[in-house]
């Protein structure tokens, strides 16, 4: 069987990152129909994701709903819990540490995403090169900060982040860049400290994934470029960057699920988001209002609304990704 | 990857020594944070509470491992062994369920494939611990409390894999392969194992990999679920270091260490084949 | 299983104790029998439980494995004990610390009521058999003994120490300052807060521009004043009005004004280093000298001591401004779904009994909540070298028996959450004291009503 494997190999580039016109090509075909494999039988898709399906609505599904189904509650775990309709999101909708969350997360995220990402293309550029020695050991390397519990490295990178006497504020000082910032107390600066933690344990994971991007981008490419006398800089920016749409893509969903879901780093810091909530995330606001304040029903509408805004991001996604995709046919 | 090492190196890729230095440079910082631990670990508070403190490893480490693994409450050696049972079970329970999953969800034909799937896509974005009482009151009728199993059998199956799994084949896999194996009469679970298998082995690893690591620095389930600290994994079995208020942070520190050098010894092994993996199964946006 | 097993230990523990209560302490002479084993389950934080004398029990108690399973405080008395209480189960024992009293004592069907319990009786320790919580009540200071006491008078916890608050100074920075260094002396610098305001403007005075800079001040946290006064009060957020959570007072309450203005005075007097407690910036500050003072509950004697062994000698311990001080405190309770009732009560009033509190106090600084001791020589001579030699033990009784019993309401803890959180604001002058503290009453009015 690997004989098949070695067969197909030949044929196609390693990584699902192929030239523009093959996947423009591929995927409108592919949104058109989303097909199967006409000649295998249909039915046993249902014994295979049977499995799937019991095992999520049990543990996946089943709480959530619960959840769903309490959040039209004042709903006390340990007492009396009443119907109260629509209440939880009339009060969730009109509670500014809401919008305070929402923009919490939105300025961690977009710290935490964009400035990665271009390190990761960058960084990718370089390993790039067949040239360089020891680029496997520099790949490993990268992935290395995956393996932590986010817990211990809040403790370390808190330090790290000291006020008074961090090693990064010593350094600041020391290049006179700032005196004593509070990487807690103020606002930006405590994204900082949450955003660098989220990149220094994905950034070489992304970087990967732009690496093997990149490589599967043909050589003719860049010889042609080259001799055509396009500078380095130029070669970057009108060969490889158009050919990494679709990992951009990628990167920036999977970013944007992680994005939503930050909380351990928040919590470590301080454990209600901060003085001013400056630090608040949804998901830590949900995660206070349920197990601090004991408030399921509330907690769960803001559940929902988190839901809401994953739906708004993925239409928004869908209409960017189509259109990326029609400006590849046109 | 090997036909294009194999090419002859054009001029336009010379390596420039700042390329070095700027890797270097990133090697450090991957690296500093664990380094840090070892040095709070190996050295005495005051010495850490010291401006500038101290950036050198001192000589207590071995001290303060030795009040790690003699703490209260603390069996080091059967958190390591729990932590590996619930890691090794969730990682290869995820990757199988997934593979089998994802394969039917991007080469099968059947009656609500497309509404499932992205019913899937939908949930996997919901923060998980929103979930957190109606399941432990689940796993509690289920007799799965401090048991590994309330830890693993929830876990046996995320959505997350599931589609990951999926995107996986979809693109790794063309149609075309697989009708022709069927046509030459291979059952679907016969194409299953020997053609889809063998080629997403790399891509599952790597799934396996990032589950066994979620399940081993997981916290807040495992200690909600488990109670006695026969049963303890490792995160909980540190929570049993912390003093009253605040942190002891060489302890601490100490503790973390111990119990991420495993996770190193074991990324020695399986970095490259990591590496290989995450670049070969990277999923299509 | 397993549960077979446990339901037969308690009722043959059931059917021992009960006959240890009808026949009274008379007949311990007979042989006992050898007891069957059970294991006691315990949750809770820090070193509640001390080793040494977990195995002071084994010793006495061959028969008893105490499982002790430690988390953070607020998993523990929070998101663990409710879901354990929803779904009907839990340990034998639990420790709550008192920012969760209030909340607890409005859920009384979560704990065993201890009036209910009868100990078995421990000649060699001197307790003796059938003793309920009415029974040895009278042991404990009566404000903190009504901290474990449920709305509906049900006894749900019984203290394990009392977090008597002082002034921990740096008598060598005192010095260096111009100002006494003597703990009698120090005491007169502030007989009221103000004067404790104005002594710290007095040694910021005498600071060098250089120190300035480096964010050196007189105390830590000028935010911790705020739970220091509040304590001294008789009443908090709520007032009891028999109902299950009492009823709230916040906004009215004048002990909340004064603790509030007061301590946002002292803030914005810059009397403090804005340095957040057990960041490790404090504990770096600790050892530099970068603050002067603390306002230190009895058990943090040892984090000092543990995070600045350099300082030994240099501190000293004088009485805190306004008279006397509580912060924290733990007591320790049964659930009511535990399953070793009996043999949990039995080493609970073992545990907590006097001679035992002396111990843990000696060795590790929790101060009792055995009011009994507070005139036992070993306790009030007790002096700690680490602090000067000062006599620790009769500084901290003396503090905590100026105080009054404060009723603790359900919210109590998210409601000392928004106000710090809303002194934080001041203190990194984000806001305007005023700004803040309408914020601190909107906030608190979602906690409350949403």
């Amino acid at each position: 069987m690997s004989l098949v494997n070695e067969r197909e190999r030949k044929n196609k580039p390693l990584s699902p990152w192929k030239p523009k016109k093959i996947s423009a090509n591929r995927s409108s075909k592919k949104a058109a129909a989303f097909p199967g494999v006409k000649s295998l039988n249909g039915r046993w898709g249902y014994i295979c994701v049977t499995p799937f399906v019991v095992m999520f609505a049990v543990f996946g599904l089943a709480p959530v709903l619960y959840s769903v189904y309490i959040s039209f509650f004042k709903w006390d775990p340990l007492g009396a819990s009443t119907f109260v309709g629509v209440r939880n999101f009339n009060l969730l909708l009109h509670d500014s540490d809401l919008w305070l969350a929402v923009r919490n997360t939105f300025s961690i995220w977009a710290l935490s995403t964009f400035p990665q990402m271009l390190m990761a293309i960058g960084l990718a550029n370089v390993l790039r090169n067949t040239r360089l020695r020891g680029k496997s050991f520099f790949r490993t390397i990268l992935l290395v900060p995956n393996i932590t519990s986010v817990i211990a490295i809040t403790i370390v990178f808190s330090q790290l982040f000291g006020r008074d006497f961090g090693i990064i504020n010593d350094i600041l000082g020391w290049a006179g860049l700032g005196h004593h910032i509070d990487f807690i107390e103020g606002v930006i600066p405590s994204h900082i400290q949450i955003a660098t933690m989220i990149t220094w344990r994905w950034i070489g994971y992304n970087t990967l994934i732009f690496l093997a991007s990149m490589l599967a981008i043909p050589n003719e490419l860049f010889e042609s470029s080259s001799v055509d006398g396009a500078t380095k800089w130029q070669q970057f920016r009108f060969v490889t960057l158009p050919q990494l749409k679709n990992t951009i893509t990628f990167v920036l969903i999977v970013g944007t699920i992680g994005g939503l879901q930050v909380f351990a780093e928040p919590q470590q810091l301080a454990a209600d988001g901060g003085s001013s909530k400056q630090f608040l995330t949804l998901t830590l606001f949900l995660y206070n209002q349920a197990f601090v304040n004991n408030k399921y029903g509330y907690a769960a509408a803001i559940g929902i609304f988190i839901t809401f805004i994953v739906l708004i991001i993925s239409a928004v996604n869908f209409v960017i990704t189509r259109k990326i995709s029609n400006d590849g046919t046109s | 990857m090997a036909t294009i090492t194999k090419q002859k190196t054009p001029r336009w890729r010379k390596v420039p020594k700042r390329n070095y230095i700027l890797l270097s440079m990133i090697v450090i910082l991957s690296i500093f944070p664990f380094y840090w631990m070892f040095v709070v670990a190996s050295n005495t508070n005051a010495e850490i509470s010291k401006s500038p403190p101290s950036l050198i490893p001192g000589g207590r480490f071995f001290i303060v491992a030795h009040k790690v693994l003699s703490a209260q409450g603390v069996y080091f050696n059967s958190a390591l062994l729990n932590t590996f049972i619930v890691g090794i079970s969730i990682a290869v329970a995820q990757v199988i369920f997934s593979a089998i999953a994802g394969f039917a969800f991007a080469k099968l034909d059947f009656k609500g494939r497309k509404g499932l799937i992205l019913f899937v896509v939908g949930t996997m974005m919901l923060p998980s611990q929103l979930g957190i009482i109606p399941l432990f009151m689940l796993v509690k009728n289920l007799h799965m409390i401090d048991t590994l199993y309330g830890l693993i059998v929830p876990a046996l199956i995320t959505a997350f894999g599931v589609f990951w799994m999926r995107q996986i084949i979809d693109a790794q896999i063309p149609n075309e392969l697989l009708e022709a194996a069927s046509i030459d009469g291979a059952s679907v679970p016969r194409i299953f194992f020997r053609i889809v298998l063998p080629i997403v082995r790399q891509s599952g690893f790597v799934l396996g990999l990032f589950a066994f690591l979620a399940a081993w620095n997981d916290y807040l389930w495992p200690t909600i679920v488990l109670q006695s600290p026969k049963h303890f994994t490792l995160q909980v079995a540190l929570t049993q270091l912390k003093p009253m208020y605040g942190l002891d942070y060489g302890l601490q520190m100490g503790g973390a260490f111990l119990a991420t050098a495993p996770l190193l010894i074991l990324f020695i092994f399986v970095g490259r084949k990591l590496v290989t993996g995450v670049m070969d199964g990277a999923v299509k946006g | 299983m397993r549960n077979e097993l446990m339901t037969k230990f308690r009722s043959k523990a059931a059917i021992a104790s009960l006959a240890a209560v009808a026949i009274g302490a008379g007949l311990f002479t007979a042989p006992a029998k050898a007891a069957p084993p059970v294991t006691i389950t315990i949750w809770t934080f820090g070193d509640v439980i001390q080793r040494n004398l977990v195995a002071e029990y084994k010793a006495l108690h061959p028969e008893v494995t105490l499982q002790i399973k430690k988390s953070d405080l607020d998993p523990l008395d929070g998101t663990n004990m409710v879901t354990a209480c929803t779904s009907k189960t839990g340990p034998d024992i639990v420790a709550t610390e008192v920012s969760y009293s209030g909340y607890w004592r409005s859920y009384p069907k979560c704990f065993q009521d201890l009036r209910q319990m009868k100990t078995t009786g421990e000649p060699t320790a001197g307790i003796p058999a059938g003793q309920s919580a009415t029974d040895i009540a009278k042991n404990y200071l009566a404000w903190r003994w009504q901290q474990g006491v449920a709305f509906d008078g049900s006894v749900i916890g019984i203290p394990t120490d009392v977090g008597g608050l002082e002034v921990a100074y740096r008598s060598d920075l005192f010095k260096k300052a111009g100002l006494p260094t003597d703990r009698a002396a120090v005491a007169k610098l502030w007989p009221t807060w103000d004067a404790f305001i104005a002594t710290g403007q007095k040694y910021n005075s005498k600071l060098t521009a250089a120190e300035k800079k480096a964010g050196t001040g007189f105390i830590d946290n000028a935010g911790t004043i705020y739970a220091a006064i509040m304590n001294q009060g008789t009443a908090k957020y709520y007032s009891n009005d028999g109902s299950e959570t009492g009823k709230l007072i916040y906004a009215t309450n004048p002990q909340v004004k004064l603790a509030w203005d007061t301590t946002i005075k002292a803030t914005t007097a810059g009397i403090g280093t804005r340095i957040g407690q057990y960041t490790s910036d404090w504990n770096i500050g600790m050892n530099k000298g970068t603050f002067a003072t603390i306002l230190a509950p009895a058990w943090m004697m040892d984090y000092i001591k543990a995070q600045a062994p350099d300082t030994a000698g240099k501190w000293d311990i004088a009485n805190m401004p306004g008279g006397g001080g509580n912060q924290g405190g733990t007591q320790l309770g049964i659930p009511s779904y535990a399953q070793n009732k009996q043999e949990a009560y039995d080493f609970l009033t073992w545990y907590l009994a006097p001679a035992q509190q002396l111990k843990v106090f000696k060795s590790y600084g929790l101060f009792p909540s055995a009011s009994v001791l507070y005139s036992d020589p070993a306790l009030v001579g007790f002096k700690d070298p680490f602090f000067n030699n000062a006599p620790v033990g009769q500084i901290y009784a003396a503090g905590v028996q100026k105080l009054k019993p404060i009723f603790e309401g359900k919210l109590q803890r998210a409601i000392d959450t928004a106000i710090g959180a809303g002194l934080g604001r001041v203190a990194a002058k984000k806001q305007t004291p005023a700004k803040s503290w309408a914020q601190v009453l909107s906030d608190l009015n979602k906690v409350v009503n949403n």
